[in-house]
Order: C-alpha cells, then structure tokens, then sequence
C-alpha cells in the first residue's frame, strides 16, 4: 500500500506564501513524522517540531536531512503544556493538529 | 483547543504569526488520473465525526480571534491530493487511515475500479482534499 500525499507540493508552496521562513524561530504543533517540517527546515533559523506521538518523532528524526542537526528540535510534548519560555517563537504552525 | 491556543499565544513573540493549515471535511473528489485524461468516480461521503472536528477547529480559532489573542490576517484554499497505485492500495489506506471520518459508497467504489480499468496503464487513483490554510497574527 503506498500512499503519496501532496505529490504537487502545494502544502509547502502556499506554507512558503504565507510565511518567510528566513531568519525565525519556527514552532511546528504536530509535526508528526516530519513530512512538512523537511520541507521547510532548511530556510528558517531555528524549528521546534512537538508531536505527543513518540513513534512519528522517531520517524522524523530519522528521516532528517543533512545539515539539519542544529537547527531542528524534535520534542514530545502537548500542545496545552507548551514546554517553552514565553517569547520563544516567531511564527507557530498548526499543521494537520485540530 | 483554546488552551493551545492560549498557549501558542504565550509562546509567540509580540506581533509573531501562526499559520492554520488544515483539510477541511467535506465530499472530496475521487479521481482517476493518467497523462492523458482525468475522471472523476464520485465523492467521498463525510462522516459524523470528521463535520464535528472541523466544527471545533472553527470554533477554537473563531474564540482566539474574539478573545483578543489572535487577528486573521488572510486565508485561502488549496487542493492536496492522496494518490495511490491502484484502488486496492486506496481501499486498504481507507480502511486503515479514513474509516472514522469518512465513507466511500459501494456504487463509488464500482466507478473507481471501473474507471481504473480502462484507463492507461499510467493511471492512479487519487482523492482530492479541500485545504484551508489561515495566517493569524498575536494582537496583544
């Protein structure tokens, strides 16, 4: 059974639209397995992706990209306990999350 | 959901931007695809629980904004299509994946395999999603 979702790319080119990643702080609720997240990652400063799903963080972590080591933080958390300091964040996404 | 909103809000610099991005329930297209043409077998049936979760996700947001956390700033649709093999793989994903949220009728299921078919031996099945992509700004 395989599946492709958004074979167009139509999710991150309007992601893309909608924010300038350059230069930000990026908070990822729902991650999951980090399918949006790698295509994006490589333009923002820093990205926090939070899932309460530990084997999708996994899945994300293994399918990291290169050079993406220090600037994205795979995390378990809730998105109702955010585990952060007030101000972390430039730009949130809820992605796929209500 | 408002918790997180609340909370995304604290987490967020003064002036920072949440995006919602989101498929919304409702009787997305199945389709039929080679190089060559595009069919259409039917829609998909939205079920109970998928119209509720989009019910709360609309509520939640629509709270944020007139609590004063959030400001809608634009928003837009786009399609995102799940495409597979064969209607097989698309009937095990559905099964697996879908069957909370939404049906897919017999007499549609006849169409797509029908459809398949006869098509090209490039052709696919696909299902058309309704995405809803929405960029808020934190107003206070």
């Amino acid at each position: 059974m395989t599946v492709q979702k958004d074979p167009e790319r139509n999710e991150v080119r309007f992601l893309r639209k909608y924010a300038d990643f350059a230069g930000l702080r990026v908070l990822e609720v729902g991650c999951g397995d980090g399918r949006l997240t790698w295509r994006y990652a490589d333009t923002a400063r820093q990205v926090t992706g939070i899932d309460l799903e530990r084997d999708d963080l996994r899945i994300a972590s293994i399918e990291r990209g290169s050079g993406l080591e220090n600037t994205v933080a795979l995390t378990q958390a809730d998105s109702i306990h955010l585990p952060f300091r007030a101000n972390a964040f430039d730009l949130a996404i809820l992605a796929w999350s209500f | 959901m408002v918790h997180a909103l609340e909370e995304i809000w604290r987490v967020l610099v003064a002036g920072g931007a949440l995006i919602d991005l989101r498929p919304l329930t409702d009787r997305w297209p199945v389709e039929v695809v080679a190089v060559r043409r595009t069919e259409e077998a039917g829609r998909v049936t939205a079920l109970p629980q998928g119209l509720a979760d989009d019910a709360a996700a609309n509520g939640a947001m629509s709270g944020g904004e007139r609590s004063g956390l959030f400001k809608r700033e634009r928003e837009e649709f786009f399609p995102f299509h799940y495409s597979w093999d064969s209607p097989n793989d698309m009937h095990e994903y559905v099964e697996q994946e879908w069957a909370d949220f939404l049906g897919i009728e017999d007499a549609v299921w006849r169409r797509i395999r029908s459809l398949w078919a006869l098509a090209d031996a490039d052709a696919r099945v696909r299902v058309r999603l309704k995405m809803l992509i929405t960029r808020w700004v934190k107003v206070k």
